[in-house]
């Protein structure tokens, strides 16, 4: 989870980099990439909590 | 036997529950399940959330240009007439915004460029060394090749946003900014 949080960092910085130096495409990559990274981190979410639910019994 | 009956208290007031010597009793317990495993996982999925919809509008910025690739106009703006300057002199001037300094560079007869003069290592102004045939940043002495703008010393590793010139009627005209990719 952690490492999906740096990612997200790391992509935001790419785009608003991108966004600078006006390559716009880059930036699409990028922003896309983060707006994926999303649903794995809710992934991961569900996942590490159905695994402490079936733990507790 | 008298002393073990009473409660005990501590300094402070508080009441010693055991006669131990450990002292765990007093660490606070109350607010542990604020930060368990389950809510920190949470909070990471909310913040990647936050980013990923961070992104959205530069995206979209990004996506208007690609679909429409207007090119950016700049106005035409008059520098300096072409008997004003002599080969090796230089002038300052703000193009295209009143904040944008730059630098005219007359280096012969027919031949001029135009930089943006923000240091492109920590935007202190750039100045034209005749003595030295290069563009100087006095900050941190950084040298800049005044035929491209390419950085060639010092601290900068990226060069001068170069501005578009066009030669009519005796003057120079600034026409546009290069678009900048380093």
């Amino acid at each position: 989870m952690s490492f999906v949080l740096l990612l997200h960092i790391v992509f935001t910085q790419q785009v608003v980099n991108a966004f600078f130096y006006e390559q716009y495409g880059k930036v699409l990559v990028f922003a896309g990439l983060n707006v994926l990274m999303f649903p794995v981190a809710l992934w991961i979410y569900r996942r590490e909590r159905n695994v402490r639910d079936e733990g507790e019994g | 036997m008298m002393e073990q009956d009473q409660e005990k208290r501590d300094r402070n007031g508080s009441r010693v529950p055991y006669d131990e010597d450990n002292y765990t009793h007093n660490i606070r317990k109350d607010n542990e399940r604020n930060l368990d495993r389950r809510s920190f996982l949470k909070t990471m999925a909310g913040a990647a959330g936050v980013f990923a919809i961070s992104t959205l509008p530069w995206g979209a910025i990004a996506a208007k240009y690609l679909v429409n690739p207007s090119k950016r106009t700049y106005p035409v703006k008059k520098l300096a007439a072409l008997d004003a300057m002599k080969a090796g002199d230089a002038i300052e001037f703000v193009y295209p915004g009143e904040h944008d300094t730059a630098l005219l560079v007359r280096l012969s007869d027919q031949e001029f460029k135009a930089y943006h003069n923000a240091c492109t290592h920590l935007k202190c102004p750039v100045f034209w060394s005749k003595e030295k045939d290069e563009l100087v940043c006095p900050c941190h002495h950084g040298l800049f090749d005044v035929h491209t703008g390419k950085p060639t010393a010092g601290p900068p590793r990226r060069p001068l946003p170069e501005i578009e010139l066009s030669i009519e009627n005796g003057a120079v005209y600034a026409t546009g900014v290069k678009r900048y990719e380093a």
